[in-house]
């Protein structure tokens, strides 16, 4: 694929959820776009409508009107088991809670959309040893998660989003469980991913400090996209948070 | 207390059907308890009362001895002389019937054997025997004290079915030819009117031995003894047995009752084990229905205890809400139980041929024990769920659903657990049961193998995943690989489930098994039993030449009379014991039946011909086993001259009279017990002989004569092996029960293991887990719990069928052979199997609707 490809995209996006005897707007004409290898972080006050965006996205959730395309094709239209496919192909979840299997190994939860899909994980042995090393867990591929750190399961359930080589990863909040220092550890691995492997992610985060190791930071307010700026990627990572807090601020939120 | 109070109303109100299905358990616990107790107390009376009856208020009774059918006239009047004696009732017994029932009437199955139907009349003397029973005329009058003459008083049922009206007259039959008897009175079918089911009357007993040709013979005595010696009554029954000698037996009233309750006891014990199924399966619903209300309120728990509550106060209000509902359904358990003792007597009345109705009471100890052990069982079952609950941390509450703590019992309960099978297996080996008639020792090794089984399940079930994984990914692909090993994650939980499952299948297996192991024998035993083709009897007595007269009837093959008397033994422990004698004519019972050897031999025709010589004797395998004896040994027969030994020619299966019969020669019978009737004559056809017109043919010529009945030999089996079906059905129906319990299990543990694991499974479906492979998930899940539980459940079946079929040589002497049948093996994996998928299903679908979005939603 040419480096600036369009691999993940969304028109007009609107969500409108019933809540009762409510109609809530969660998304009112969202347009989002990402290319290969970018590394976009989306930004906002709760309500903004942040997760709901990375929920459509994903396919998760159902697009009231608008579109998603993933690599060109229409997505959000698909019937769900398709949805599903395309999830597991395609596109790679980071959650906030990491949501390993406990019945598993740290491998055997990296390689878990493989052997979903019912293939010979001994294909995938060197892309597995690969992610092991870079996520520092070489040594403790047999470990169940209950023998690891929530920063160390964090790391597990990136390589899991990795295992599949996909289209885009994308992470909903994947600090907001960690420490600070974890926190960045967890972000400069999904940098590395980006930088070493080209990587195409979208992270959701409430926090300047993740976003500012990426590439382009979206803001969302009241269900509409009101701001996006690319950060300079040769300036340090202080700059780049105190960038984001200057326009937080200037923003109001 | 009083938020308490209202958190549980509350509580019990916003999950109805949670509440319901804590509930049953609870009633099914109570109603079974109940519904057995009270069937069991109404069998016994019943029973008691079928002779008590005829006895009224008597306090003693004399009978002929063993060698004996009557009772001399002066027997009554030394009876009389004894000062503790204050009235002595004579009563002669005739069995005949009413001369307008030309069919001689019809045969009777229950329990205790096949009795011809007719008329029973009693000769009594109507002024003393009014003093002693209680009759309640309803319409006429009671005999006359004065000049009884030929008057009947019947049953006031009988005579409305047979439209017959005080004052009209009616014929009877007696050997003499039909008699006229006018009907002076009816009575109530209750107290003495209940005899032979109310097919009964009362006659002078004058009329009686002149009519019958008994005259000087007298059947019964009824003793009613002085006030002063009311509380003496068995040293006046040593006293009258030493003055009137061996030629008489002095007995109490409700004696023979006691041996119908000896053959009712087995059945009785097993009815008290499904009493303990009945509390344990009750006790399992409960445990599910709180620990899944636990799982469900976690986070309700943890507000509780982040505003303030106490560990104790959480526990406390889930124990106040378990003895709510387990009040509430005690009350309705109990009322179910009484209903369910209608239905339970309804189908033991055909077994017993009696009317337990009548005795049908709630007795109110066992009314409360019931309700008792109830709630004492739901508070034990909510314990658990209790203390889980108060273990709940307010903060993991608050983030997640509930998660299943595990205690020390869970990882160390193992090593108790095998130390218990390890016990129970030396046992088995060591095989004791015969010798422990009380069964003790077999409940104990019951009760060490299922406590065994139960505290290793949880160390074993991950070793049972990595065995079953080939055939698991076989069957379910990767999703199921993934479920299969959730089955170890909430282990106290699975382990009850699978507890629930294996008792199932170990039911229906071991009713398999048993039934199996009784129908070998009785099928072969019955075949020879009612051998031949057409079974004669009569309600008045045959004579032995009716027989040759048979023989002698175009179609006829052959045609052997047998006769069954009650004789007095004396076994090898120097103690008398009553059981059957069969008379039989040798020569003409093989040709129309064969016996049934115990031991397959060669020599059969040795036994005929030693057993046609006379003083030999058959025992049945039962004796045999229970008295150690074999071909070769002596038994003592009580005579007319006293106790005779008789050479034991060889062991047959026989379980008339529950095993307790010996098979003699006719000739026997005459010389030695002085008795020449016949009780039932068997016909074998000749070749190619239509049956029905045999039997025609033979009622043409001798029906009426002699009063014959005729059935067909094929006719009664069937009627027979629908008895044993029925007596048989139950234990299926507690099988069958037993194993929707567990199902009902499965989908318990199931829905709560969803419950906890909802994030993960939101997890999977956002990372490309199909609703399909999440279904095979869920279906993998429970096929493990299905292939333990089945694979244990056998294993249990068949041990627990050895002990039982040990224990039961031990307590009757019935030795069965133990065979396990591989349809039942294979039914009780198909069992186990198919209801583990089954109970998945709904849980799966479930599972796979989930909506991603709540799944991974977090606080």
């Amino acid at each position: 694929m040419e480096q600036n490809m369009v691999v993940l995209s969304a028109e007009n996006l609107h969500k409108v959820y019933q809540l009762g005897g409510y109609q809530v707007h969660a998304l009112s004409g969202v347009d989002f776009n990402v290319e290969k290898g970018e590394f976009v972080a989306i930004m906002g006050p709760s309500g903004s409508g942040k997760s709901t965006l990375l929920h459509l996205l994903g396919g998760l959730d159902s697009v009231t009107r608008g579109e998603v395309l993933l690599a060109g094709q229409p997505f959000s239209e698909l019937p769900d088991q398709e949805i599903t496919l395309a999830r597991r192909r395609n596109i790679g979840f980071v959650f906030q809670f990491f949501n390993l299997l406990p019945t598993l190994s740290a491998e055997e939860n990296v390689l878990l959309p493989i052997l979903i899909d019912g293939k010979n994980p001994q294909e995938y042995q060197s892309r597995v040893d690969t992610l092991m090393e870079m996520i520092g867990l070489g040594d403790r591929r047999a470990h169940k998660p209950d023998q690891l750190s929530g920063g160390e399961q964090q790391r597990v359930a990136i390589a899991r989003a990795l295992i599949t080589n996909p289209t885009i990863l994308l992470a909903d909040e994947p600090t907001g469980n960690l420490d600070t220092k974890t926190g960045k550890i967890i972000m400069s691995l999904l940098r590395q991913s980006c930088d070493d492997l080209g990587q195409t992610i979208v992270v959701v985060t409430h926090d300047p400090r993740a976003a500012a190791y990426a590439d382009r930071v979206v803001f969302l307010r009241d269900g509409k996209q009101e701001q996006s700026f690319i950060l300079d990627t040769s300036s340090d990572l202080t700059d780049r948070m105190r960038r984001i807090m200057g326009i937080m601020e200037s923003m109001e939120i | 207390m009083r938020l308490m109070l209202k958190l549980s109303t509350r509580a019990i109100q916003r999950r109805p059907l949670r509440t319901i299905l804590s509930m049953l358990g609870i009633m099914i616990g109570v109603a079974g308890i109940l519904a057995l107790g009270i069937t069991n107390e109404a069998s016994i009376r019943a029973i008691e009362d079928i002779f008590k009856q005829s006895s009224g208020s008597t306090d003693l009774m004399i009978i002929p001895a063993s060698g004996n059918t009557t009772l001399a006239e002066n027997v009554l009047t030394k009876a009389d002389r004894l000062a503790s004696v204050e009235k002595v009732l004579p009563v002669v017994i005739a069995q005949t019937s009413l001369a307008s029932r030309a069919d001689g009437g019809t045969l009777d199955l229950s329990f205790f054997g096949m009795e011809s139907g007719g008329l029973m009349l009693h000769g009594i003397n109507p002024v003393l025997d009014l003093q002693v029973r209680d009759y309640k005329i309803t319409q006429g009058r009671f005999l006359s004290s004065e000049e009884p003459g030929f008057e009947v008083v019947l049953v006031d049922d009988y005579a409305e079915e047979e439209e017959l009206e005080v004052g009209q007259y009616t014929e009877i039959l007696t050997p003499n030819g039909p008699e006229k008897l006018q009907v002076v009175g009816l009575i109530a079918k209750e107290g003495p009117g209940n005899t032979n089911n109310g097919i009964f009357g009362v006659i002078s007993i004058d009329t009686a031995q002149q009519i019958f040709n008994r005259r000087g013979e007298i059947d019964q005595l009824d003793i009613l003894l002085t006030e002063n010696n009311k509380d003496q009554v068995e040293v006046t029954r040593l006293e009258l047995q030493s003055r009137l000698g061996d030629e008489v037996s002095v007995t109490y009233p409700a004696g023979q009752g006691q041996r119908m309750q000896q053959m009712l006891s087995n059945y009785q014990i097993g009815l008290n084990f499904l009493s303990g199924i009945a509390l344990f399966v009750g006790a399992f619903l409960i445990y599910n229905a709180f620990a899944m209300t636990v799982v469900e309120r976690t986070r309700e728990f943890g507000m509780l205890r982040t505003v303030g509550m106490t560990r104790k106060q959480i526990i406390s209000q889930v124990i106040m809400e378990a003895l709510t509902q387990g009040v509430i359904g005690s009350v309705l358990g109990a009322a179910a139980g009484i209903l369910g003792a209608r239905g339970l007597t309804g189908l033991m009345e055909p077994l017993l041929g009696a009317d337990l109705s009548t005795n049908m009471t709630v007795p109110v100890n066992v009314l409360v024990l019931s309700m008792g052990v109830g709630i004492f069982v739901t508070l034990v079952s909510a314990l658990i769920p209790s203390i889980q609950a108060g273990r709940v941390s307010p903060v993991a509450a608050l983030r997640v659903r509930g998660k299943s703590q595990e205690g020390w019992m869970t990882r160390s309960g193992w090593k108790f657990g095998l130390g218990m099978l390890v016990i129970s297996t030396v046992i088995l080996i060591w095989n004791p049961f015969s010798f422990d008639p009380q069964f003790i020792l077999g409940s104990l090794t019951v009760f060490l193998m299922f406590g065994g089984v139960t505290l290793i399940i949880p160390a074993t079930i991950h070793i049972w995943e990595k065995i079953t994984r080939p055939l698991t990914g076989l069957v379910y692909g990767k999703s199921g690989l993934i479920g299969s090993r959730n089955t170890g994650r909430a282990k106290v939980r699975t382990t009850l489930t699978l507890v629930a499952l294996l008792i199932g299948v170990a039911m229906v297996l071991i009713v398999r098994i048993m039934t199996g192991a009784f129908a070998n024998d009785l099928v072969e035993w019955i075949g020879a039993y009612l051998g031949g083709d057409i079974y004669v009897h009569s309600n008045v007595s045959l004579r032995a030449d009716i027989a040759d007269q048979l023989n002698g009837v175009s179609g006829v093959s052959a045609a052997t009379p047998i006769h069954y008397q009650e004789v007095l033994i004396r076994t090898p422990n120097g103690d008398d014991e009553t059981i059957t004698f069969m008379a039989v004519d040798p020569p003409t019972y093989s040709r129309v039946t064969n016996f049934v050897f115990a031991n397959s031999d060669l020599e059969e025709n040795k036994f005929l011909t030693e057993l046609n010589s006379g003083g030999s004797i058959f025992i049945s395998s039962v004796m045999a086993e229970k008295y150690n004896l074999g071909r070769g040994d002596e038994l003592l027969i009580k005579t007319r001259g006293g106790f005779k030994p008789f050479n034991i020619s060889a062991v047959v299966v026989d379980f008339y009279n529950q095993g307790l019969v010996i098979t003699g020669n006719r000739q026997d019978l005459r010389r030695y017990l002085r008795s020449n009737q016949v009780s039932t004559i068997l016909i074998k056809a000749e070749n190619d002989t239509e049956i029905s017109e045999l039997m025609t043919n033979i009622d043409r010529i001798y029906g009426k004569r002699y009063l014959l009945s005729l059935e067909s030999n094929e006719v009664v089996r069937e009627d027979i092996f629908t008895l044993l079906d029925q007596a048989f059905m139950m234990f299926d129906v507690m099988g069958v029960l037993a194993v929707i319990i567990a199902s009902l299990g499965i989908i318990n543990t199931l829905t709560m293991n969803i419950m906890e694991r909802t994030q993960e499974i939101g997890m999977l479906r956002a990372i490309g887990m199909t609703r399909g492979q999440v279904i095979k998930m869920v279906l993998s899940e429970a096929g493990l719990m299905g292939v333990i539980g089945g694979l244990i459940g056998l294993v249990f079946g068949v041990l627990l069928s050895r002990i039982f079929l040990a224990g039961m040589t031990a307590m009757s002497g019935y030795k069965l052979d133990f065979l396990v049948p591989a349809g039942g093996v294979l039914m009780g994996l198909i069992i186990a199997l198919g209801i583990s998928q089954l109970a998945a299903f709904q849980p799966a679908r479930k599972a796979a609707k989930t909506n991603v979005l709540e799944a991974i939603r977090y606080e």
